[in-house]
């Protein structure tokens, strides 16, 4: 199968017209247009990404294969959870979001609960320890106030 | 003569009690990451600016910090080839080759000190190399003027895929995409915003240290958890070391001729240290094999370790002088020195000679510091590498958030890290290279200001770019760099693949 590399290409394709094109609506700078302006480089770029991404539409490689659904679900998640660790940072604290977040890592690695749960709480004291003790680094400490 | 007096005040720089201490730091924390499988030495001096950058320690202390870090990555590298057969890091891979064979036989202590003492002598000589060949350089790149400029960086940019590059239009592809990045922001030169869709927080750029760390290191998360390849793997048990003069006489020529080879294929662009331990493997497997090689010649783990170490110093002769670096590591230590203010080019050389010989002499103290703490502490390590990358994995990401999070202390930059890292995941997937989107990000404001600078001077006319035969010679190259790994690549690619099988790339 030589599908993904056509997919992408036209992705990229899209990408390198829609960045070209919006290069082009750049408000004049200010002083009046020179010879080069803001727009010139990006144009630059757009044509170079274009090529590359004809090329990989043209003469794709051979496909790696991509995870089940369920891992790429599993995948989405992670994310989810690392997006979660950095809003709670803010709010609930360093200790309290980065517990959950590392154990769940080392849970989905195929640690046991157990195991990840203790890892989790004994990274996360250590490092915030470490680091706003030790390195004097601000870490937010949020609701448990240390 | 000037060289050597700078390189003595160097010394005085990189001898005192402080510069010691994080030339020991980073020698140990540099071996740790080149050990750890998934962590190589891009991934790990990327996770440790942000924390260098936000302790406030001064340009040289930084500096020599993850210059040490980087030269002990090197020798990390060879700890889980011999012991595991896996790579660290792709230029580890030849080591493989004879290494993993000696630890079958029992002498895995003595493959890890023969390739100690070899990653010394290679990094020794190619220092050696670095100091002669890195004024010379940088007193040439004075000629250079904004043309040149534009042409060296496209120069970076056709060659950084490498002689052994699979497709060449998805290194062109990364580069723009790299280069595309660094464009989002208010335009230096005319106070535009570009690309910025009214978010304040896109005003400054996209910063690329979050951009490093989403792509090398939350991707590698993503890699280890679709593999399942969190248990980690069956080690060779360590013997005791039974190291003789003898043994050490018996590997030197092969070392010598290694760290050579080594730092040319360092200083060329687009060789490399994959490069560089490759070519000395081969090589010394031509000039002395009498059978013996693949099964466990010491030889044949001293050639490519010294290689590999040349390779890594030669390599920063292009980063230092010319500001174009020849490697995913070098590219990152380029990003170090930007986000510390300090320009590198021929200029760093008049400007801050103690930064620049200060870091040159630390390179020399590192290794030493390296060999001397290799040799008997190499059981302390071989442990650190028995814990599963389960539990490890996710606390590098930890510490790598927190690393970003120190930078501006917002979360938002945090979004943008697992972005980047989702970006870094689907890259891999379609085999687009990720070092040329980096040096994208890094070079790009530099390649846009010396192709604005050009073409002010010449009056809007394109043709400057070939206004002379400098600019002329680097285009001609900058070809080569394309078009001859469509020719060569394919067939030093089924060479170095026999090697390369069975083991993860």
């Amino acid at each position: 199968m030589r599908i993904n590399d056509r997919v992408f290409g036209v992705l990229l394709l899209i990408l390198a017209v829609t960045y070209g094109y919006e290069a082009t609506k750049f408000p004049v700078p200010f002083g009046g247009q020179e010879a080069v302006g803001p727009e010139t480089f990006p144009i630059l770029l757009s044509i170079l990404l274009g090529i590359g991404a004809i090329y990989m539409v043209i003469k794709p490689d051979e496909d790696t294969k991509w995870p089940a659904v369920s891992m790429l679900l599993e995948l989405g998640v992670v994310c989810l959870v690392l997006v979660l660790f950095a809003f709670g940072l803010e709010y609930i604290g360093f200790v309290l979001s980065a517990t959950p977040a590392v154990a769940f890592l080392c849970w989905r690695m195929g640690a046991t609960p157990a195991k990840s749960l203790l890892t989790g709480v004994i990274t996360s004291v250590v490092i915030y320890v470490l680091f706003t003790r030790v390195l004097e680094l601000a870490l937010p400490s949020g609701i448990l106030g240390l | 003569m000037g060289t050597i007096e700078l390189l003595m005040q160097g010394f005085v720089v990189a001898l005192s009690p402080e510069s010691l201490m994080f030339a020991l730091i980073g020698a140990i924390l540099g071996t740790l990451i080149g050990a750890l499988p998934g962590l190589g030495p891009a991934n790990g001096v990327a996770i440790l600016i942000p924390l260098a950058f936000s302790l406030g320690l001064s340009p040289t202390s930084s500096l020599i910090l993850l210059t040490s870090v980087y030269a002990g990555a090197m020798y990390g590298g060879r700890i889980s080839s011999i012991l595991l057969n896996i790579p660290g890091d792709e230029p580890a891979m030849m080591t493989c080759l004879d290494g993993y064979p000696m630890a079958l036989k029992g002498k895995a202590a003595e493959a890890l000190a023969t390739s100690a003492i070899a990653s010394f002598i290679g990094s020794f000589i190619a220092t050696i190399g670095l100091v002669i060949l890195a004024p010379i350089l940088a007193k040439f790149a004075l000629k250079f003027g904004p043309s040149e400029y534009f042409a060296l960086f496209a120069l970076a940019f056709a060659t950084l895929g490498g002689i052994t590059g699979k497709n060449q239009f998805k290194t062109l592809i990364a580069a723009a995409l790299g280069l595309m990045i660094a464009t989002v922001g208010i335009d230096i030169s005319s106070g535009v915003q570009r690309f910025t869709y009214n978010n304040l927080h896109l005003f400054e750029g996209v910063d690329f240290l979050i951009a490093i760390v989403g792509l090398f290191a939350i991707s590698e998360l993503f890699f280890f958890l679709e593999q399942h390849a969190g248990d980690g793997l069956k080690q060779v048990a360590l013997n005791k070391l039974k190291l003789t003069a003898k043994d050490i006489l018996y590997i030197m020529p092969a070392s010598i001729r290694g760290a050579l080879l080594g730092f040319v294929s360092g200083v060329l662009p687009g060789a490399g240290a994959s490069l560089g331990s490759f070519v000395s493997y081969t090589l010394e497997k031509k000039y002395s094999d009498k059978g013996e090689f693949g099964k466990g010649d010491p030889r044949g783990v001293a050639a490519p370790e010294a290689g590999n170490n040349g390779a890594a110093s030669g390599a920063l002769v292009p980063m230092l002088t010319l500001g174009v670096p020849g490697s995913g590591t070098t590219a990152v230590l380029l990003a170090m020195l930007i986000s510390l203010n300090v320009n590198p080019g021929p200029m760093l050389f008049e400007q801050s000679p103690d930064l620049v010989w200060g870091v040159i002499a630390a390179l020399f103290v590192g290794n030493l510091v390296l060999l001397l703490l290799n040799i008997p502490m190499v059981g302390i390590f071989v442990k650190l590498l028995s814990i599963p990358p389960k539990y490890l994995m996710p606390i590098v990401t930890l510490v790598a958030s927190v690393g970003i999070f120190s930078i501006t202390g917002s979360a938002m930059d945090l979004y943008f890290m697992v972005g980047f890292g989702v970006l870094g995941y689907v890259l891999r997937k379609i085999e687009i290279p990720l070092v040329p989107v980096i040096l994208g990000m890094l070079l790009g404001p530099e390649m846009e200001k010396n192709l604005r600078h050009a073409l002010v001077l010449s009056d809007g006319d394109w043709s400057v770019l070939l206004n002379s035969g400098l600019s002329i010679g680097l285009w001609v190259v900058a070809a080569a760099g394309l078009i001859l790994p469509i020719i060569v690549g394919p067939i030093l690619r089924a060479k170095m693949k026999r090697p390369k099988d069975g083991l993860p790339d």
